[in-house]
């Protein structure tokens, strides 16, 4: 007994567990937000905002009183607290360094890829795969194929380069 | 997994927990409504940390390394969040509240884009919610990926127009609109059952007997 209780905070839960609660709460984020939980959108305006400030980007009218009201900021800043919180709960928490100088530029190029795809389709794994699939919109699916075909490329480049 | 000489930081969780506590006070003198979406989401994030739930692992491992629990999983998180998502809809709009769906135009960019983002999650070990969750977890690596990550939004954002002009773009085509709620939600759900069995095919195609 008290095992299951110390799997609650120390985990790790089972996937199909995961899966149901993260339908369950991506589900009351449609509710209270009336529109399905995204991440990039809010992204890209904190980095308007810093770019527009650093007097490298055009000035688009964003203002840090707009970022901070925005459901978005609180939603991807509770998932960066909420995972730290479960390393914590689980006496876990720690700064994990990089094994290897190779994965900075893989890191850096990745994030790049993904910053740009997302915001030219208009979503990510959670805007369009979940929700766009969720939401029964074809460009959800669209994605997704397009995703899976970016990630069988991805691995080649993988196998290749870095591992 | 790392169980070994761990003390116990459970006087760190305690002052996390207060400092949490605090911003939702602080929270509710704004709004009700980011302070419910704030709960909410460290109860996402806690969910992907203790679940190991990563959207990138559910697309490459099946063709990395063969393993498809965690494709299965995506599978049944999208069975259950297309039946819920067109409930929670058609109840919004029997009782006449706002509610909007994700129903996005489309184009080539969003193939593209799509390409491009499968690329850069499986470089950076992780996609926006994974890069989120393990910057949680200390990662270093995906603090990095973030910088990118906040660098291509805006080279995308700003090259979306060019995509627009010169390819075009077709209105977002909403499912239900066309054939109705009921077959659209059936057909998408035996689309999944139909990737789950190839998922399943994969699997004892790889692993052998199984």
């Amino acid at each position: 007994m008290r095992n299951k209780v110390q799997i609650i905070y120390k985990g790790p839960w089972a996937y199909w567990v995961g899966a149901v609660v993260l339908a369950i709460l991506n589900m009351i984020v449609l509710i209270v937000r009336e529109m399905p939980w995204g991440i990039t959108t809010n992204i890209e305006a904190w980095s308007v905002w810093l770019g527009s400030n650093m007097g490298l980007l055009h000035d688009e009218g964003i203002t840090f009183k707009q970022l901070m009201l925005s459901d978005g900021t609180y939603l991807n800043m509770g998932v960066i607290l909420g995972a730290f919180w479960g390393t914590l709960a689980a006496s876990q928490a720690r700064f994990r360094h990089m094994k290897n100088r190779k994965f900075v530029i893989s890191a850096l190029i990745g994030g790049l890829l993904m910053g740009y795809g997302a915001r030219i389709a208009s979503g990510c794994n959670i805007g369009l795969v979940l929700n766009g699939i969720a939401s029964s919109s074809l460009s959800g699916w669209l994605f997704t194929i397009a995703v899976f075909i970016g990630v069988w490329l991805g691995s080649k480049i993988l196998l290749r380069f870095l591992l | 997994m790392e169980k070994k000489a761990l003390t116990s930081q459970w006087k760190l969780n305690l002052g996390f927990s207060f400092f949490i506590l605090m911003l939702i006070v602080l929270l509710l003198q704004v709004s009700i409504q980011l302070t419910l979406l704030f709960a909410v989401s460290l109860a996402l994030g806690f969910t992907l940390q203790k679940s190991r739930f990563c959207f990138t692992s559910a697309f490459r491992d099946p063709l990395l390394v063969g393993y498809t629990t965690l494709t299965e999983a995506l599978i049944l998180l999208l069975a259950i969040s297309i039946p819920g998502f067109a409930i929670v809809s058609n109840v919004a709009g029997i009782l006449h509240l706002p509610l909007s769906l994700y129903v996005t135009p489309f184009g080539i960019h969003t193939f593209v884009g799509g390409i491009l983002f499968g690329i850069g999650m499986v470089m950076a070990g992780g996609c926006a919610s994974g890069i989120l969750m393990r910057i949680g977890e200390g990662f270093a690596m995906q603090m990095i990926a973030f910088a990118g990550l906040m660098i291509g939004a805006i080279l995308g954002k700003y090259s979306l127009p060019y995509w627009r002009a010169n390819f075009g773009e077709a209105p977002g085509i909403f499912l239900p609109d066309i054939i109705g709620w009921l077959p659209a939600v059936v057909l998408q759900l035996l689309i999944l059952f139909f990737l789950w069995k190839v998922t399943r095919w994969w699997k004892r195609k790889l692993n052998g007997v199984g």
